[in-house]
């Protein structure tokens, strides 16, 4: 009894120091880990047994329906392995809560897993997809992969008891990283974009609608053939593109290709001369080249028989006087004296003489023929093809003696006023072509009117002094009627410059030659300018000339000119820095009106101002 | 005049648009058959229902687990004890074969009945829901929307069955439910059921139509997806 006693004393101490040394304990508690079901009939549940306390430990697994209080033991341990219970068709009720416990039991205890509340239709896990395969199929876009599979046996989808829904994913042996596909309920799959000559692997799974995800099946394993990438069509649209790109900018560089070739090779610059046709040059015609540099009918092409005959020479012959021809027409006979200087280099004598001649008779003051005439009181010597108003001779100073060619006045038409500044400013050297002989009255116009509707860049200038100035009254003058003899007969005839005095106020301009040691100096500023360019020829024939240094307005017409189409008197009113006209050449010798590209006038044929 | 060319052209354009609905009279419905309009088939009519069964059990387990998550954190399927569900006495197979073994009247009554049942503690859930503050809108959007749910997949079904009916495949024991069937979600004891209890139940309840009329499916038209 003592034995015994002793006996038990020692299982309790050994009990109660269970921890400490391996010694026996009642079970601890087990865990009920999961309970599955793989097709919504059975289940299965599984626990965790807790530390055996060292005894054989006996686990009991029990469970009661909801809201019964029955307790009913689980009917197979076997079939499920381990430390489970099995729960058949006939014990599997669904849309039931079980309350399931495990009991763990040894010899010196037992032990209650804690509860654990189950329905069955929410724990359903598949099985795993059965019988999978890869399989290659060659398309005409190009191979690919169709996997197909079968539903794990023990679900039951035919009645519709359970929906199965399928997943697979695919990578390359060494890839880390899955490609997951869903299938939906079908149970096949076909994978695309695979890269050729590779091995790939494939697994599969499924789940219930409502439930767990089923294990991966076993790997298959698939190779894809070694094929040309579909990328064809890819490249086949990259270069399309590329053409179509290509393409656009060819036809962008060769619509602009003359850009492109300026921009390329800036081209040389080639003369430039308006009216210049190069392209006839290159043709090498030289004649249709340079007829468009050829202004018709100018220079004007007045014979120098006709210069000849407008040079109006003056002779220092204190007899001559300076007549004013008090007809209708505005002339103004002017005398000048001077002896013709001939130093003109161009074919005739362009000395500026200016004759003055008495222009008696034949007069006309309608001057038809020219009809711009008619407004300036047109000598009779313009209209007139009399001989009347012959100058001088060239060559002969004398003829002119005792003559004094009136010229009439050509005044400006009734636009342009001519002012002329009172003040002596700058004398001007008039040329005055030499009246070398009539000019045919038809050549005068022609000339004149070429002259006139030649954009002649009118020149400003003033007179000193003349009240009342048209220089180009002298060409006009000139023009008119008077025969011009030969060309160039002038030259021998020393002629010389004349300044203009002044105008008096019978418009008569008084002149003196410019190596009149009487003359004073007018103005310091004399020499500045040696000639004026010739501004612009008004419609109405008035060469303007141009003065850069000022204009100055002289308003001072002589009343005389009435008869003009009072360009002097209806000019009245002073234009203020209206464009003088008149001419000076000083110093060049022209034989003819004619103006140069620079602007330059050659006064010696002295439009008249219209 | 005062009106402007947009005005004048807003009016007839109006005019044109209204005048010849006007004219338009009601034509039957279908009344040429398959050339007017289309009469859905049975498969057709199974798959809408079961669409609609598998919705409206879908937001019953949202919201099931919702309000678990949030008002029941302790109770992990421990330790709770539920009242019987107002519908436990409604006969339901509770297993394949005792499903397969009824038949396709009795089936399509059943599943009428479960969703007679729920018509008006749905609501009655909408309502409870929805004055309770701790939810949040969603939550009784939900609810109302699974209200709705069940009525409409309780007429479809009732759909599916007049076709059944009509196409000679249902006897015609299968009884109208009166109002007598829909049941007060009254548990044993008389008391109301929490929300909670009753959204336990409902859930269970939609799986349970769910399943049946997939079972009803497959046995009726197995075509595809069975």
């Amino acid at each position: 009894f003592y034995i015994t006693g002793i006996n038990y004393i020692l299982t309790y101490v050994t009990l109660d120091h269970k921890t400490s040394h391996k010694g026996v304990s009642a079970p601890d508690k087990p865990r009920l880990t999961s309970c599955r079901s793989p097709e919504k009939e059975t289940f299965t549940c599984w626990w965790e047994p807790g530390d055996d306390g060292g005894l054989p430990t006996t686990y009991a697994l029990y469970y009661r329906l909801e809201n019964s209080e029955t307790v009913y033991e689980c009917p197979d341990y076997r079939t499920a392995g381990e430390n489970s219970c099995f729960f058949n068709k006939n014990d599997t009720s669904l849309w039931v809560n079980y309350n399931i416990t495990v009991v763990a039991t040894n010899a010196l205890g037992k032990n209650i897993s804690d509860p654990v509340e189950v329905d069955v239709a929410y724990i359903v896990q598949p099985n795993t997809p059965e019988n999978v395969t890869a399989v290659v199929v060659d398309d005409d876009q190009g191979p690919f992969v169709r996997v197909s599979w079968e539903k794990p046996r023990t679900a039951d989808t035919r009645s519709g008891w359970i929906t199965l829904l399928y997943q697979l994913r695919v990578k390359q042996e060494k890839e880390k990283e899955w490609e997951e596909y869903d299938a939906g309920m079908q149970k096949y799959y076909n994978v695309f974009s695979l890269h050729p000559d590779k091995e790939f692997m494939v697994q599969v799974r499924c789940k219930p609608d409502h439930g767990f995800w089923s294990e991966w099946t076993q790997p298959t394993y698939v190779k894809m053939p070694d094929y040309i990438p579909r990328e064809h069509s890819l490249w086949i649209m990259i270069t399309i593109f590329s053409v179509f790109i290509v393409l656009i900018l060819t036809w962008t560089l060769n619509v602009k290709r003359n850009s492109v070739k300026l921009c390329l090779l800036p081209p040389v610059p080639g003369p430039k001369i308006k009216g210049f046709d190069k392209q006839l040059l290159k043709s090498g015609k030289s004649e249709e080249v340079f007829s468009s540099l050829v202004i018709q009918g100018f220079p004007p092409t007045i014979d120098y028989d006709d210069l000849l005959v407008e040079y109006l020479e003056v002779y220092d012959n204190e007899e001559q006087e300076l007549v004013l021809d008090g007809k209708d027409l505005s002339e103004v006979c002017m005398k000048s004296k001077s002896p013709s200087d001939c130093d003109s280099g161009r074919g005739s004598c362009d000395s500026r003489t200016l004759l003055l001649e008495k222009c008696m008779e034949g007069r006309e003051g309608s001057g038809s023929d020219q009809h711009q005439y008619s407004q300036h009181g047109e000598t009779s010597c313009a209209s007139t093809k009399s001989s009347e108003c012959q100058g001088l001779e060239p060559g002969s100073p004398e003829s002119s003696d005792g003559r004094v060619k009136t010229w009439p006045v050509v005044f400006s038409s009734p636009q342009p006023h001519h002012h002329y500044q009172v003040e002596a400013v700058k004398p001007v050297y008039h040329s005055v072509p030499e009246i070398l002989n009539h000019s045919s009255p038809h050549a005068m116009p022609t000339n004149y009117h070429q002259l006139h509707h030649q954009d002649i860049p009118q020149q400003e200038g003033s007179f000193s002094k003349p009240a009342c100035r048209h220089s180009q009254s002298y060409n006009q003058f000139n023009l008119d009627g008077l025969d011009t003899p030969a060309p160039g007969v002038s030259p021998s005839r020393s002629l010389e410059y004349v300044e203009v005095q002044r105008v008096n106020p019978e418009n008569m301009l008084l002149l003196r030659p410019l190596s009149d040691p009487n003359r004073e100096p007018e103005g310091s500023d004399y020499a500045g300018e040696d000639y004026s360019k010739v501004k612009e020829v008004t419609s109405n024939n008035i060469l303007l000339l141009q003065r850069d240094t000022y204009h100055q307005c002289v308003d001072d017409y002589s009343q005389d000119l009435d008869s003009q189409a009072g360009q002097c008197t209806t000019q009245q009113p002073p234009h203020p820095c209206k464009p003088v006209i008149y001419q000076s050449n000083s110093g060049m010798p022209q034989e003819g009106m004619r103006v140069m590209g620079n602007g330059y006038v050659d006064s010696t044929v002295l439009m008249p101002s219209y | 005049m005062g009106l402007s060319v947009p005005a004048v052209a807003v009016l007839l354009v109006a005019l044109l648009c209204l005048d010849p609905h006007g004219r338009v009279g009601s034509a039957p419905i279908c009344a040429h058959g398959p050339s007017g309009c289309h009469v859905p088939s049975l498969a057709d009519l199974f798959d809408r229902v079961i669409q609609h069964s598998a919705r409206m059990h879908s937001l019953s387990n949202d919201l099931h687990s919702e309000f678990e998550q949030y008002f029941l954190p302790s109770k992990n399927h421990i330790g709770k004890i539920y009242r019987k569900c107002h519908t436990s006495n409604i006969l339901t197979p509770n297993g394949k074969e005792n499903a397969q073994k009824l038949a396709r009247e009795e089936l399509t009554e059943v599943i009428l009945k479960l969703l007679m049942a729920w018509r008006d503690p749905l609501f009655q859930l909408h309502q409870s829901m929805a004055h309770q503050q701790d939810f949040n809108s969603f939550s009784s959007n939900k609810a109302l929307e699974m209200g709705d749910m069940a009525h409409e997949l309780r007429k479809g079904v009732e759909k599916v069955a007049e076709k059944m009916r009509v196409l000679g495949m249902l006897g015609n024991s299968v009884t109208g439910l009166s109002a007598a069937e829909a049941m007060l979600p009254l548990s044993d004891s008389g008391e109301a059921m929490s929300d909670y209890e009753l959204l336990y139940c409902f859930r269970r309840d939609s799986n349970k139509v769910q399943n049946y009329l997939k079972i009803l499916k497959c046995r009726i038209v197995p075509e595809h997806d069975c």
